[in-house]
């Protein structure tokens, strides 16, 4: 890495707002140096490793919240793909992991929203830009809302769970799934959708849900 | 402010965090340098409870090919309908064929189309009529392609795109859900429930409303309710043109293989002719092809109308390797 890269990382630090109480906790920033140093001389290898590093974490996380495999790889997808596009990591403040974790929660509540609001405009959920001035409490609620998202399904009937887990999660077919529980197509397609229901109720008093102006109806 | 044990961060994630545990939280929050920490312990919780790995490699290659702009960009995100629970095992196997058509033409615009809708695909002389998972029925004219989004249909709206044509019997649904048909150069039609035909190929478009009532929605935000028996029709150079009556049948035959004529010039008939069937018919001489006939005919097949059409102009057909002639019987 070149002198000039450093100098320009360098600014990069000093232009964070966390710089100065950063300086108790070197390791936060350090561990993403290389990271910016590659940005710096080459954005496409930057984003290159910042995919490799964070990908698997943050399906991992968003999964959390959408509880599909495939929804929560194309969230973490179109993240990285924005990333890139919108050239986000010119305007980045704070370390790339934040930013990411953030945006992959902002996009998951989003897809939530989404799915528990039926609306029929599209228009109303934008692709709201990370608010960067989250309130601690917000953080928080977060985890929470995930947290109450994997109690509801731990309440639910094990032969409710089973089939909705299977149907979410694997994504597998109403047919297969009624292979596999050997039960009727039908009794699958009522298990998941008795899930769904139930899950909307467990989540529809939840005011983080509801703090959004959103108003929660039903998927179904 | 004492730095917070991680662990209590942990237990937090866990949702194992008392009341008390989360207040703390919340005040160690308050200095945002506290934050960047909280994403770096979150980081690492989500390192050591891995629910599922993402196949990366693919990933990866996928987001290389972004990189390097050989590949559309992805803009499914929260527009695009999610998984439904509705039944779409049966898309599942037109999907199939849909990818392996479409991946065979390769483009990343098409790669995103299979991979967010199935597709109902007719070829030429064949009409086939599906179900909709809404309990919708589509029948499908000859050469002509339905799109229908593998995630969520029904949810919110129930959205497909045309090409071609189709009679569209939309079933209203409890909850007023809209039905709409994306017709390509910026026409829309949405319903509720009623029952329409839908046309939308290179030589222009139309809609003939059966019964029911329709909103279009056209180029610059201009819409349009139609009553049935009207006729909305856009030529190839998007001028558009409301008949009030129309006749039906003309609209509606081709379901039972009829061809409806009515003063039509036989240069139509002939590009009819090669939408439905994809032959390719040629008039060389401008008087044969100005010529306007009116009739049914029922064919199933291009050579069956060629047959009716030459005994009743007194036309001769010539056949070449490629394409088929009509000319004048001369004696």
């Amino acid at each position: 890495m070149s002198a000039s890269y450093s100098t320009h990382s360098q600014e990069k630090t000093q232009s964070s707002v966390f710089r100065t109480s950063v300086c108790k906790e070197a390791l936060v920033m350090d561990d993403e140096l290389v990271l910016r140093q590659a940005f710096a001389s080459d954005p496409r290898k930057g984003c290159e490793l910042l995919f490799r590093r964070y990908y698997t974490n943050l399906c991992n996380h968003a999964i959390r919240f959408v509880y599909s495999k495939e929804v929560a790889e194309d969230i973490v997808a179109e993240l990285f793909a924005n990333f890139w596009y919108s050239r986000v990591f010119d305007d980045i403040s704070t370390s790339y992991r934040a930013y990411l974790y953030r945006a992959v929660r902002n996009r998951a509540y989003n897809y939530l929203a989404w799915q528990f609001k039926r609306t029929d405009s599209m228009d109303a959920i934008e692709d709201m830009p990370v608010d960067p001035t989250l309130k601690p409490d917000e953080v928080l609620q977060y985890s929470e809302l995930h947290q109450k998202i994997e109690h509801a399904i731990q309440q639910l009937p094990a032969q409710c769970q089973r089939a909705f887990l299977l149907k979410r999660i694997e994504g597998k077919k109403y047919t297969e799934i009624a292979e596999e529980m050997q039960i009727g197509t039908k009794a699958v397609e009522a298990l998941v959708s008795r899930a769904l229901t139930r899950l909307r109720a467990e989540l529809k008093n939840d005011w983080f849900l509801g703090l959004s102006g959103l108003v929660i109806l039903s998927i179904l | 402010m004492t730095p917070l044990p991680k662990d209590i961060l942990f237990d937090f994630f866990d949702g194992k965090a008392t009341p008390l545990q989360r207040k703390l939280i919340e005040d160690w929050l308050m200095i945002p340098a506290n934050e960047e920490l909280y994403y770096q312990y979150l980081d690492e919780w989500e390192t050591r409870h891995m629910q599922f790995f993402p196949p990366l490699d693919e990933a990866l290659t996928q987001y290389r090919q972004e990189l390097n702009g050989e590949r559309t960009r992805r803009v499914r995100a929260l527009y695009d309908p999610p998984e439904s629970p509705f039944r779409f095992q049966r898309w599942f196997w037109w999907s199939i064929a849909a990818s392996i058509i479409l991946l065979a033409t390769g483009g990343g615009l098409i790669y995103q189309d299979q991979w967010r809708y199935s597709t109902y695909r007719t070829g030429f002389s064949e009409t086939a009529t599906h179900r909709l998972p809404d309990g919708s029925t589509v029948t499908l004219n000859a050469n002509s392609v339905l799109q229908v989004p593998r995630f969520g249909f029904g949810e919110g709206r129930r959205l497909v795109r045309l090409t071609g044509e189709a009679v569209f019997k939309v079933a209203h649904l409890p909850d007023h859900q809209r039905f709409v048909v994306d017709m390509g150069r910026g026409v829309q039609i949405e319903v509720l429930g009623t029952e329409f035909v839908a046309y939308a190929r290179n030589r222009g478009q139309h809609v003939f409303l059966h019964k029911g009532s329709i909103k279009l929605d056209l180029p610059q935000g201009k819409q349009l309710y139609m009553k049935p028996g009207n006729l909305f029709t856009v030529d190839a150079d998007g001028h558009g043109k409301l008949t009030e009556t129309a006749p039906a049948q003309s609209y509606l035959a081709w379901q039972d293989h009829w061809f409806y004529f009515d003063n039509t010039s036989l240069s139509e008939v002939v590009q009819q002719i090669d939408e439905v069937f994809g032959v390719q018919v040629v008039i060389s001489e401008s008087g044969l092809a100005r010529r306007r006939i009116a009739g049914n005919f029922k064919a199933t097949k291009a050579d069956q109308l060629l047959q009716s059409l030459s005994e009743l102009l007194n036309v001769k057909i010539t056949r070449t390797n490629d394409h088929i002639e009509l000319r004048t019987l001369t004696l």
